[in-house]
């Protein structure tokens, strides 16, 4: 491939009007850097994008081929289900309501919107930013993951493990 | 130098060439110039810098999935406005709409199937999307500001598939919202308000499901599709996806 000079790409060309975008304060990741490891947006970029669509649009259509919506008899605001979940996402507080209405209804979700709200401002030491699971950020990948963790192990017991009055019971009995 | 002369003829005759260079500004320059071009001179691909860092191109490094939440979305607002063709926000006619859908109208069912499966779908890869920019550190410094707007777009997504649960208004929808919406009713001293604005009422009821219709179809995609566009702006104004930093 025909690879630019950098006068190609960017011509000396003294009619060239600029304009002022935004004033970012310390280093730019452009400013007075060669093109060298960047590559054109089209077609480098925008066919990988048109790919993952194509992607992504076969697979939704497959599964749906393959497996319908739920639809149960209609509402009866007479006849509760036993038990009555809450939607997957969900279940995990719902779990934790089961425990303490206050604290697991209230109090938990409110903490976790609260702390990723804040989390970018509390933790702000630059190491190991853009790589996966960097060494210098051990602990706040522990934390995170212990987090997850929870979550999902709260959804898996409240989704699969929860029977007839909230009772524990194991799904293939 | 002698006046161009337009002629009817002419004009006939160069009329495919003319439309098109209308529509599509030619460009002349090197290969780098028409490739630039072709990404700012369009509409829908503007929101790309013409040249990327080879960085964000790495499929192990974004796994796709703020892409493919993206794409969720518009197959959820494409199938979602289909639906609506069909569906009526009543107690008494939402039940049989989802029968006629599975039933009377063509393809119905895989519709509403598309519908769903993305809705949940979406929710799963808006999580792990945010945990891909947890774990590679995306949200330090000069992104502080996007992770907040991503936060916001997760709890929009929950919205919109929380009140697009009640539709259907099967058992399932009708006692989920019933359990989720008492969950609100917990909190101290305006615990009981709060799921009364919500449910317009202190039941599941007609009332609620025209609460979650219009919050569904209008209200929530509106406010999500601006986050995402100031999401998307976000990350070019901070100098494109995060990368390790030079040597
Ligand atoms: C509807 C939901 C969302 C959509 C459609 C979306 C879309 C995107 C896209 C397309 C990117 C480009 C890179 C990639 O594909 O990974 C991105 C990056 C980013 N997103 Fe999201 N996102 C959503 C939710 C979130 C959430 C929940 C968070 C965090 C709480 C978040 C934080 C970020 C950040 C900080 C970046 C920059 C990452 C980097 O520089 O490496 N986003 N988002």
């Amino acid at each position: 491939m025909h690879v630019a000079k950098k006068e190609e790409i960017f011509p000396i060309d003294p009619n060239k009007t600029y304009s002022l975008m935004a004033i970012v304060e310390g280093d730019s990741l452009q400013v007075d850097k060669d093109p060298g490891d960047t590559v054109s947006s089209w077609p480098n970029l925008v066919l990988r994008e048109l790919l993952l669509f194509l992607v992504v649009g076969i697979a939704v259509v497959a599964v749906s081929l393959l497996f319908n919506a739920p639809l149960e008899e209609p509402a009866n605001a007479l006849h509760s289900t036993n038990p009555a979940k809450a939607p997957w996402y969900f279940v995990g507080i719902q779990e934790l309501v089961s425990y303490s209405a206050f604290l697991g209804g209230i109090v938990a979700p409110a903490g976790i919107v609260l702390s990723l709200l804040f989390l970018p401002y509390l933790d702000r030491n630059p190491a190991g930013v853009g790589v996966w699971f960097a060494k210098e950020r051990r602990v706040a990948t522990t934390l995170f993951t212990v987090f997850v963790v929870s979550m999902l192990v709260l959804i898996v017991i409240g989704q699969f493990l929860r029977g007839p009055n909230w009772t524990l019971y194991l799904p293939w009995k | 130098m002698s006046a161009t002369v337009y002629t009817i003829r002419d004009s006939i005759k160069n009329l495919p060439k003319n439309i098109r260079s209308s529509v599509v500004r030619p460009v002349e320059g090197t290969q780098e110039q028409a490739r630039a071009a072709a990404v700012f001179g369009n509409v829908f691909l503007h929101i790309h810098p013409a040249r990327v860092h080879e960085n964000s191109l790495r499929f192990s490094y974004t796994l796709g999935l703020g892409l493919i939440s993206f794409y969720l979305f518009l197959i959820l607002s494409v199938s979602g406005t289909l639906l609506m063709f069909y569906y009526t926000p009543s107690t008494q006619l939402a039940y049989h709409n989802m029968k006629d859908l599975e039933y009377v109208v063509s393809f119905g069912v895989i519709l509403r199937n598309i519908h769903r499966w993305s809705a949940h779908a979406m929710v799963a890869c808006v999580f792990l999307h945010m945990c891909r920019v947890f774990y590679t550190g995306s949200y330090k410094a000069p992104r502080e500001f996007n992770w907040v707007v991503g936060v916001c777009l997760l709890l929009m997504t929950l919205f919109l598939s929380f009140t697009g649960y009640l539709l259907p208004w099967d058992q399932l929808a009708f006692w989920a919202i019933t359990v989720g919406s008492n969950i609100a009713a917990y909190a101290p001293w305006i615990g009981e308000k709060i799921r009364f604005v919500i449910l317009g009422g202190n039941e599941v009821g007609q009332m609620a499901l025209i609460r979650f219709y219009v919050l569904h179809v209008a209200l929530l995609p509106v406010v999500a599709l601006i986050l995402m566009g100031i999401h998307f702006w976000r990350i070019r104004k901070d100098g494109g996806l995060s990368r390790p930093a030079a040597e």
